[in-house]
Formats: structure tokens, C-alpha cells, sequence
């Protein structure tokens, strides 16, 4: 078992195949990775979009097997439905975690409405996916002082800081024990000091896979596998982490 | 088959760019890739220019014309970094490398004038690393590169990672003294970037050792094959030093 950390369901897998999980799954499974985290993308710049793309992934996830993961996203900055909203797809759709991206979605992690949300996914045992590496919202400090402001919320760099800000990911997953980090984006030379110096208990893998180009699942496999890891550390990082982060949705 | 050349690799000894010249040969030989142009690290960049510089002509003239030399100036050394530039490209560099966030400056600052004046006047091409954001946005070095027609730029790793959706513009509103180094960029954005019509713009690169040589050439050969697209691989970047001045 492969678990892919950090997806999308893209919406040209709607239009061409409807809820149908296999040619998306196909994706990753050529590649040897078996389950994945999926989360919304068009939502993310549109939050009109996003009851029905909530709606859409649940019902994917559903007929996947137990292979995808969903995991929702709501808009922070709508401070009148975004609660309702994430229950609704906890509650209701049973959807496993929450996607937020500050950047494209405008919205600032110092604030009430950030707040209520961080207090839901503590309550119900979800983590919390954030877009980082990219200022002004979406530094990876900023998402540490997040999660120390809520420690009982399990809350995941989606990046690790990307290509200008990994080292400040590193020192944010210091500085908060309930960040984790996921390796998707850095460059090789970033991934071998990330995993290197961090705290190898809360690093997962992820591809972005949905949001962008053709196999990018190969290439960040390929990319995944230069480190100079064991099996058996590959092995945490790709199996036994996320099974601790995700605990019974990966129960299959 | 051509030979194919890496525009941009860091053989330093601190940090994430530990790489001695022997390793980076090795890597060459097993990716396939001829010649290489080298770089001084991050701190040579920033502050110790002149060490860095020799460093890397030494290491160039060891390497029995497999390396190709560059050199780095902080603007802020004002006229001292207009002699230094001088001084690297007579000893043999042929590509000057500025990061602007590494070294603290913006394009479109007066405090480059003097030392984009030099660069025009050597021919040598100004490598100039792109993607943190508010030193070092791709858009930045359009907007200068069509005020300063006379250097020759190469905006390196094209914004990676966050201005994917600005480079389509960006190349096709940049004027004809910008190049594209593709760099630690994902090779499928690379490839379309070169089959839009900009093929004799596009530089192969690979960072190394930010990434593998062998793992950027093959992904984009995956692509973008090198017998459909010699210039790519090296036509581009032989051309463009051809002229420095030295």
C-alpha cells in the first residue's frame, strides 16, 4: 500500500467520466501508489463550486473502494455558511478531512471564522490541509501559529514550503508538533533536508495529482524514490504515517 | 547525436548545493549530458563574489572544457561589482548569474544600472534566478529586460513554483533579450513552453544538485526529444556565450 497524501479531482474527470473512480485511480495505480488523500480544485478559486464539488467527491470516494480519501474544502472568508458547510460534509457525507488554500481562496489564518473551523476538525478527529509556500497567506509559519493556537487540531503543510520557503517548514514543524508535512513540491535538494531534519513521524508523500499535467504521479514518484531513504523509511513515510494521520478512513 | 549542455549547475560545499566537480563530472557522464555551466553557491552569491568567482574558474580550468563558467556580483557592491564582472569575464566566465532575493535587490532598481551597463557592453548573458515572489517574479524581469534591450537575459527555473499561469504571457510579451532556463520547472510545462513557437529561447538546465541531472534530462527528453530539439539542449546556450566578450 501507497498512500498519495495531497490530490485533486479535477473537473476534466467529471466531464469525461462522470463519478466513475477508475480512470482517476488509474493514475496512480500504474505507478504502484493505491490510495490517495482527494481533495477540490475548481472550489478552491470558485466557492460557488463548492457544494457540488464537495458533493461530487464524496460520491467518488465512495464508489472507490475505500482507495480515495475524500477530503472537502470550504471558504474561511464566508464566515455565514463555511461552518454549516464543513459539517455538512463531515457529518453528512462523511468526508474525512478539510482542504483550505489562504492563497488562492483570500483568506487569512488570523481570524475567527479560521478559528471555528480549526475547533470542528479538532472535535471530529480530521486533519486539516493547507496550500503553503506561497506568501502572503500561506506561509508555512503562519499555519504554525495556527496550530499552536489549536493543538488539539492535527493540521498538514501541503508542501513543505515549496522551493523558497522549505526551510521555514522546517522550522515550523518544529516549532508546532501537531504540523505535519507533505513532500509534494520541493525540489530533491529541499526533500533531502526535510527529511533529514524533521521529524520523519509526521512527513507524508503527495503528487498534486488533478491539479496539473499528464503522469504526475511518475514523475514525483521518480523524483520521491532519489532520496536516500531505506525501504523500510520509504515505507513510513508512503504507509504507517498516513495510517496514523488518517486513522480509520485508511482502514481498508 | 548533438551534444547536449546543461546551462545551470552548483558544484559548492555548504548546504543543499554540496557537489564536488568530480561527483557532477559523474553525474554528466551517467545522464548523458557533455558540458555544464557552474555557478558559485549561495553565500559566494550573496556576499564572498570574488572567492566564488575564482573557485569556480579553477574549477573550470581543470575540467578540460567541460565546465563553462559563471560568475556572480551583488549590485550593491556598485562599482567594485562592475570591475569584478569585468574582471570574471576577462578570466573566462561567460555567464553572470544575479538572485535577487539572495542578494537583496528588485528589478527596476536604479542600483543595477552600472552593472547591466557592463554586461552590455561584455555581451555576457545575465542569468537571473526567478520564483521567490517579491524578488524575483518572472514579470519583474520582462518589465526591466524590455527597458535595457542590450543585455541579453535568461530567467531561470521560469517562476517555478508559483507563476506557471504568468509564463505563457510572460514569454510571449518578452522581448528578444529574454531566454528561459527550465530548471527544477515540471518538464511538461518545459515542453510546451519550447513547442509554443519559443524552442530557440529554451535552455536546458538542471540545478544540480538542487535535482538530478539525470532525472531533469530524462524527464524532459520524455517530452522533448534531443534529436527533434538540439537547441534546446545546448544549440541555444552555445549561441548566446558565443558572444561574450572576453
Amino acid at each position: 500500500m501507497i498512500v498519495d497524501c495531497h490530490t485533486h479531482w479535477g473537473p476534466s474527470f467529471k466531464t469525461r467520466y462522470g463519478l466513475d473512480p477508475a480512470p482517476w485511480l488509474d493514475g496512480e495505480l500504474r505507478h504502484g501508489v493505491t490510495h490517495a488523500v482527494v481533495a477540490p480544485l475548481l472550489g478552491l478559486h470558485d466557492d460557488t463550486l463548492l457544494p457540488q464539488e464537495n458533493d461530487d467527491i464524496a460520491a467518488v470516494c465512495a464508489a472507490s473502494g475505500g482507495c480515495m480519501i475524500p477530503f472537502c474544502a470550504v471558504n474561511p472568508y464566508r464566515r455565514d455558511t463555511t461552518a454549516a458547510e464543513f459539517r455538512r460534509c463531515v457529518e453528512g457525507l462523511k468526508m474525512r478531512g478539510l482542504k483550505i488554500h489562504p492563497w488562492v481562496q483570500g483568506a487569512s489564518l488570523f481570524g475567527d471564522s479560521i478559528d471555528e473551523l480549526c475547533e470542528m476538525a479538532a472535535h471530529w478527529r480530521v486533519p486539516l490541509l493547507f496550500h503553503d509556500g506561497t506568501p502572503s497567506y500561506s506561509l508555512p509559519s503562519q499555519i504554525a501559529l495556527l496550530a499552536r493556537r489549536h493543538p488539539d487540531a492535527t493540521m498538514i503543510l501541503g508542501h513543505c514550503g515549496l522551493y523558497e520557503h522549505w526551510r521555514e517548514a522546517i522550522a515550523a514543524m518544529r516549532y508546532a508538533e501537531n504540523l505535519w508535512g507533505c513532500l509534494c513540491g520541493p525540489h530533491l535538494g529541499a526533500l533531502r533536508e526535510l527529511v533529514r531534519r524533521c521529524d520523519r513521524q509526521r512527513l507524508v508523500w503527495g503528487t498534486d495529482y488533478g491539479a496539473s499535467g499528464t503522469d504526475v504521479v511518475g514523475h514525483f514518484w521518480r523524483l520521491f524514490k532519489l532520496l536516500p531513504l531505506t525501504d523500510r523509511e520509504f515505507e513510513q513515510i508512503t504507509l504507517h504515517n498516513p495510517r496514523r494521520l488518517l486513522g480509520a478512513a485508511l482502514a481498508c | 547525436m548533438n551534444e547536449i549542455t546543461d546551462a545551470y549547475c552548483t558544484p559548492g560545499v555548504e548546504r543543499e548545493t554540496r557537489l564536488t566537480p568530480m561527483d557532477l563530472l559523474q553525474c554528466m557522464d551517467e545522464a548523458g549530458i557533455h558540458r555544464a555551466v557552474i555557478a558559485p553557491e549561495d553565500r559566494e552569491i550573496a556576499v564572498h563574489n570574488i572567492s566564488g568567482n575564482n573557485r569556480i574558474l579553477e574549477i573550470s580550468r581543470k575540467a578540460q572544457g567541460r565546465f563553462i563558467p559563471a560568475c556572480t556580483v551583488n549590485p550593491w557592491f556598485g562599482a567594485a561589482a562592475c570591475q569584478e564582472l569585468r574582471r570574471a569575464v576577462e578570466a573566462g566566465a561567460k555567464m553572470a548569474v544575479l538572485a535577487p532575493a539572495l542578494q537583496g535587490f528588485c528589478f527596476g532598481d536604479e542600483l543595477l544600472d552600472g552593472l547591466l551597463d557592463t554586461a552590455a557592453e561584455l555581451r555576457v548573458p545575465v542569468y537571473v534566478h526567478t520564483g521567490p515572489h517579491s524578488f524575483g517574479a518572472p514579470t519583474q524581469l520582462i518589465v526591466a529586460a524590455a527597458e535595457c534591450p542590450a543585455v541579453r537575459f535568461i530567467l531561470g527555473h521560469c517562476g517555478s513554483t508559483d507563476f506557471a499561469r504568468d509564463m505563457p504571457d510572460a514569454i510571449r510579451l518578452a522581448s528578444e533579450n529574454v531566454w528561459f532556463e527550465v530548471s527544477l520547472l515540471d518538464p511538461w510545462a518545459a515542453a510546451q513552453y519550447a513547442k509554443a513557437g519559443n524552442r530557440q529561447k529554451v535552455l536546458f538546465g538542471s540545478s544540480a544538485p538542487r535535482s538530478n541531472p539525470a532525472f531533469e534530462l530524462r524527464s524532459l527528453m520524455s517530452m522533448l526529444p534531443a534529436q527533434d530539439y538540439p537547441d534546446v539542449y545546448g544549440g541555444n546556450l552555445a549561441a548566446l556565450i558565443a558572444e561574450v566578450r572576453s
